[in-house]
């Protein structure tokens, strides 16, 4: 296994755009792809999920990380858990949490997905 | 009416129904009218992933719809009753009383004819509309409840 990669499933533009912002940030990376679930639907949004996971994912460790974790990109993920197809469904993605996505590649799997969804967390808040 | 909205929608409980028409129409109950997703734990718990604090979910058979949906229109609580396919709503307003608008969302998949973005209609859905239509049930395409409404069937289609 040499690190770790995932898929973005998100409505809208949100997944392409949080990849835009994430490469701006981090640099140009090959870790993470970006779907979104437009005119997709239930088996077709699995199948595409799987596809994308084939082509520039193989020999590594998956994941998927969706918008929302209810939602049609939440359900086609977590189905895919189901089914033993990734690692692990991180919900709720945000650019700090696909930050550390990019930059733990190296950490044990319960530290990195722990420091991953705390840190997106913990990027919430309000200034006033 | 104590249901406030009968929906088809291939996706079942997804953005559009938890956000769009959740918040507009104030559901305590949303109920899913699907024989498979009766007897499916696993898919059950991920679908109610997605449904907010203060609402509930049923997943029935068609059969215990049509045994338990005359109680819930006669009920004070607010429902949302939702199917994945239009031949499941067409057999709930064969068989239960007092369904007069079936609005229809997302219905991505297969060859039929695009009339919406968001929308395919087969030459067996078009059927299943014309009949809802000739029980005077309307049916009405509107993916959230800030898009333009759409009657669909034959009547709508002149």
């Amino acid at each position: 296994m040499t690190g770790r990669c995932g898929v973005v499933v998100a409505h809208g533009h949100l997944a392409d755009g949080l990849l835009s912002a994430l490469a701006r940030v981090a640099g140009e990376q090959n870790s993470l792809w970006a779907l979104s679930n437009e005119g997709l639907a239930g088996a077709d949004l699995e199948a595409q999920i799987t596809s994308i996971l084939a082509e520039r994912c193989a020999g590594r460790e998956a994941y998927l990380l969706s918008d929302m974790e209810g939602g049609s990109c939440g359900q086609a993920c977590r189905r895919l858990l189901a089914k033993g197809t990734v690692k692990a469904v991180l919900y709720g993605v945000n650019l700090p949490l696909l930050v550390e996505f990019v930059f733990l590649q190296d950490e044990a799997f319960e530290r990195f997905v722990s420091a991953a969804v705390e840190k997106g967390r913990r990027a919430l808040g309000v200034h006033a | 009416m104590s249901v406030v909205l009968f929906r088809v929608d291939e996706r079942l409980i997804h953005g559009q129904v938890v956000v769009g028409w959740a918040r507009q129409l104030r559901p305590r109950r949303i109920i899913v009218v699907d024989d498979a997703l009766a007897e499916d734990e696993l898919e059950q718990s991920i679908y109610r992933t997605g449904i907010p604090e203060g609402i509930d979910a049923d997943f029935w058979s068609g059969r215990e719809a049509v045994r338990a949906l005359p109680g819930v229109l006669k009920s004070s609580e607010r429902a949302f009753v939702l199917t994945a396919d239009l031949a499941t709503m067409a057999q709930l307003t064969l068989e239960v009383e007092g369904i007069r608008e079936v609005n229809v969302g997302c219905l991505h998949h297969g060859d039929g004819r695009r009339v919406l973005p968001y929308v395919r209609l087969d030459e067996g859905d078009e059927r299943l509309i014309d009949e809802m239509s000739d029980r005077g049930v309307r049916v009405v395409a509107r993916d959230v409840p800030s898009s333009s409404p759409t009657q669909l069937g034959a009547q709508a289609r002149g």
